[in-house]
């Protein structure tokens, strides 16, 4: 295969993956934000505060745990998840679920006492001031899905340890640039972190792009 | 007729006592204006009078109602709060203004009607489609205005509107709150910590103090007869202390304990505190010969920019604070150092 | 509203669901729909697979069998380690004494040598110690003495490695103990991949203990300036070799696939593959053709080097090892 085409499939696959992930994590981890910033519960602070320090999991710690999860001896060795791509999904995904979930949380809070109170002023309901909370943390909570996908995407240790850099498979471009950088390709190396970069930027300014459409829209 | 009732309403967070047993009565139809020193209780007496917050004890009556749980959301739409702090939706002036009638589901075209009608009332004509985020601060505090008397409720309570404002808008917020409690009967609670807003919009005026209520009573009696507890916390700058000795003409002259002499128009003999308005000083290069009685020779100690506007302190044998647009301050070339003079007439003192 | 608001949000939902469920499908899918060939995992040494042989290997072997060949690389230690957890289906290594461990708690079967190379003590071309043209114990003492006063640096891959278990030996042959060695302010231990000591290495001004593979990219594509000081002496010697996971310890392991991957190593396609790698790139050959040598004794010298350093009883792969495939020894 050439280098071209090996390198635009582990382009490709990399998006896929952290795009999947991201969207696993926002899928659990926006709703569980969005109860932690709204209700009051006994707990509560405990909860907040593990998701706060989650965010500080190195990714290869969290590999290392996944790996002895998935091996073939390890509990969860019976669905052959090892060493394929949506190993890397649920491990990405697992690692920035504290991201999203944070996230959404504070942005909640920091909205959400002003806009509540504004909300019930002017006439709305608990369940109704609550989707003005929800409306106006929309910027927030799109943050936390683009501070979610830069994570994953840019982490190596969940990819390396239960993707296995698997050439074809489960290579994605953090696992590239770590083997281009060991066998000494360091022109590759640079390379697959442009394009690295090239998409972060992309996502990002999309996802702010989409921000004010999704306003707009919600406000319709 | 009693518009809202508190009976022994107090209201703890914490440790904290924001407010104790305060029992009153708003009168349908009047301007009740509350003021207060930052922390004293007034929003949160605000609050839940409004029925966004329930008091630790005590009773809410709404027009006879008393207020529960099942009644709450009920009573809460028959009146409605603007923020100190403007809280807008980020979204367009119109999506603002529409909020609450959606909520009570008002027919499209009558939505859009009230809408343009309450932008005509805070003099923003023609800013549907502005986005919120675009507009400066006191355009900002005219919407979140425009939102709250959209809806028609019996009841406004404002949080201290004109607080930091520019001054074209604490005049269309305080043209608008008259209007609607003339115009449309609307009962008016306003906190404030202006003490000439409250002279000026208020029928009756309350003080509070530690969440206490200190004086309560007709704002021309209370404005007439100050206490010195009132002008302590409210903003009043330029608020000196000295001796007054009544002139054969009947006018008092204060001794300032420096030496500095005040003339005034009205008051009394023996120890009083007197201010005068920072925007009732005149501040010029040279010194004006003109009728008014107080003119001191200072220098400027600091500078104050407030936008549109620049609040300087000036040495003139005690500080003086003196509000000047800041138009006049750039064309004066005015600057820290700078040798200025003040003027001001004998009827802007305040003699408490 | 609110029905319009949970609206919105259902629909976010179901559209997450979707594209997430069928994102992951596709890329994991793209196995369970054609599964028809095979799948067989590769656990290697990172300084195997960092040259770059592999990948060649890899193309030429697929296009010859049904089986898709993936390699995971890791130092020696933890590729040992993935095969015993049942997570690899083949070790391809270079560590006699963890091999014959093993073999001998019944993880792996098949034992076959494929490839030597030598390993070499590279330096700073001054060589402050003076260890160029010595023998190896020699070399090794008067980098310890050079040490010790302070004059030259020794930086090791400390990592549990081929490499590093190589090193280890090599000190007990010079007569050190590498327990007190490593103590010592001149020893350094880098815990990292043989590119990145070199590096370090050559920062420091040290010496350290190369694969032959690993160092010839390094110095070829001028990231390091160190110079090979001591080769190709017998106890310096490097073998390769690849050992099937035992389906009786693990019947998930795709044994037919490893037994299928030995052979094509041990072929004359393989050996000749593995014996022209990197004579373009650098001139000469990274790694040896062993077969031939130890099944005909081409050279009597070099099969006796790898019979000590690499044999267990003798034997290349002892016959308890050799499950049901003697052929491979012939």
């Amino acid at each position: 295969m050439a280098v071209e085409t090996e390198i635009v499939e582990i382009a490709v696959r990399t998006i896929g993956v952290s795009g999947a992930a991201t969207l696993l994590a926002a899928l659990w981890g926006i709703p569980l934000g969005i109860i932690l910033g709204l209700k009051r519960f006994r707990g509560r602070r405990v909860i907040v505060g593990f998701f706060n320090a989650m965010m500080g999991l190195p990714a290869v710690a969290l590999g290392l745990l996944l790996y002895l999860l998935f091996s073939q001896s390890g509990p969860l060795g019976f669905l052959h998840l090892l060493y394929t791509p949506l190993a890397i999904v649920l491990g990405q995904a697992v690692l920035i679920t504290p991201i999203t979930v944070s996230f959404t949380t504070s942005t909640i809070e920091a909205i959400d006492p002003e806009i509540k109170d504004l909300a019930t002023t002017l006439g709305a309901s608990e369940t109704e001031a609550s989707m003005a909370v929800l409306k106006e943390s929309i910027g927030g909570v799109l943050l936390a899905v683009a501070a979610s996908f830069n994570r994953a995407i840019a982490e190596l240790g969940v990819a390396i340890m239960v993707g296995g850099n698997l050439r074809g498979l489960t290579r994605v471009l953090t696992t590239s640039i770590a083997l281009e950088t060991t066998r000494a390709e360091l022109d590759l190396g640079i390379a697959l972190t442009i394009i690295l970069l090239v998409i972060v930027f992309a996502v990002n300014a999309s996802v702010n792009m989409l921000q004010s459409k999704v306003r707009s829209w919600l406000w319709k | 007729m009693e518009m809202i009732t508190l009976k022994d309403v107090a209201k703890q967070y914490g440790d904290i006592k924001a407010l104790k047993n305060i029992s009153l009565e708003v009168m349908k139809g009047e301007v009740f204006s509350v003021i207060g020193p930052n922390g004293s209780g007034k929003t949160t007496l605000l609050r839940i009078m409004a029925g966004i917050e329930a008091p630790t004890k005590g009773t809410v009556i709404f027009d006879g109602e008393e207020v529960d749980g099942k009644n709450l959301v009920k009573l809460r739409r028959r009146g409605t709060m603007v923020f100190q702090k403007t809280a807008l939706f980020n979204t367009t002036v119109f999506g603002n203004i529409a909020y609450g009638l959606k909520l009570r589901q008002f027919p499209q075209q009558e939505i859009k009607e009230r809408v343009i009608d309450a932008l005509d009332i805070v003099k923003l004509h023609g800013y549907e489609e502005r986005l919120t985020k675009s507009l400066s601060g006191g355009e900002q505090q005219r919407v979140a205005l425009a939102r709250a008397l959209v809806l028609e409720t019996d009841v406004l309570f404002l949080d201290e509107p004109t607080a930091n404002l520019d001054p074209k808008s604490v005049s269309v917020i305080e043209e608008t709150i008259t209007w609607i409690n003339r115009e449309r009967n609307t009962t008016v609670v306003l906190a404030t910590h202006n003490m000439y807003q409250a002279e000026t919009l208020g029928n009756r005026t309350m003080l509070i103090i530690n969440g206490e209520i200190s004086q309560i009573g007709q704002s021309k009696e209370i404005f007439t007869l100050p206490s010195t507890q009132l002008a302590d916390f409210t903003r009043v700058e330029n608020i000196f202390s000295g001796i007054s000795t009544m002139r054969v003409e009947g006018t008092p002259i204060v001794t300032l304990d420096n030496g500095l002499k005040i003339e005034a128009a009205h008051g009394s003999g023996g120890r009083v505190t007197l201010f005068i308005r920072p925007e009732d000083i005149i501040l010029s290069k040279d010194r004006i010969v003109s009728s008014a009685r107080n003119v001191f020779a200072g220098q400027i100690a600091g500078i104050i920019d407030l936008g549109p506007l620049v609040k300087l302190r000036v040495d003139a044998g005690r500080e003086f604070v003196v509000q000047i647009t800041k138009r006049s301050f750039i064309e004066m070339g005015l600057n820290i150092d700078s040798h200025v003079f003040l003027t001001f007439k004998a009827s802007s003192v305040h003699v408490l | 509203m609110r029905n319009k608001g949970i609206g919105v949000w259902f629909a976010v939902i179901v559209v997450t669901v979707l594209v997430s469920v069928l994102g992951t499908t596709y890329f994991f899918g793209v196995g369970p729909f054609e599964q028809r060939r095979t799948k067989l995992v590769v656990s290697t040494t990172t300084s195997l697979y960092d040259t770059g042989l592999l990948d060649v290997i890899e193309v030429q072997f697929e296009e010859q069998y049904v089986i898709d060949v993936y390699f995971i690389s890791a130092g020696t230690g933890i590729a040992i380690e993935y095969a015993m957890r049942g997570d690899a289906d083949l070790i391809l290594v270079h560590s006699p004494l963890h091999e014959l461990v093993f073999l001998e708690d019944g993880y792996g079967v098949c034992r076959k040598i494929i490839a030597y190379n030598f390993f070499s003590i590279v330096g700073f071309a001054a060589d402050p110690a003076n260890i160029s043209g010595t023998i190896l114990t020699q070399a090794l003492t008067r980098i310890v003495d050079a040490g010790r006063e302070g004059e030259v640096a020794w930086v090791s891959r400390g990592d549990n490695s081929g490499t590093h278990t190589k090193e280890k030996s090599l000190w007990s042959i010079a007569g050190f103990d590498w327990n007190e060695l490593r103590n010592e302010d001149w020893y350094m231990e880098s815990g990292l991949g043989m590119g990145k000591t070199l590096l370090i290495a050559d920062e420091k001004m040290a010496y350290t203990l190369a694969d032959i593979g690993t160092y010839l990219k390094y110095y070829t594509d001028g990231l390091v300036s160190l110079e090979v000081l001591i080769e190709q002496v017998p106890d310096m010697i490097n073998v390769y070799s690849a050992i099937a996971v035992n389906k009786n310890y693990n019947p998930q392991a795709n044994f037919d696939a490893a037994i299928t991957f030995i052979k094509y190593l041990a072929s004359t396609d393989g050996q000749q593959l593995l014996a022209d790698y990197g004579k373009i790139t650098y001139g000469r050959s990274l790694f040896f053709p062993a077969v031939q040598l130890l099944a005909q004794n081409t050279d009597p010298t070099l099969t006796q080097w790898i019979e000590d350093y690499a044999y267990f009883n003798g034997e290349e792969c002892p016959v308890e090892y050799q499950d049901d495939h003697p052929e491979l020894y012939r």
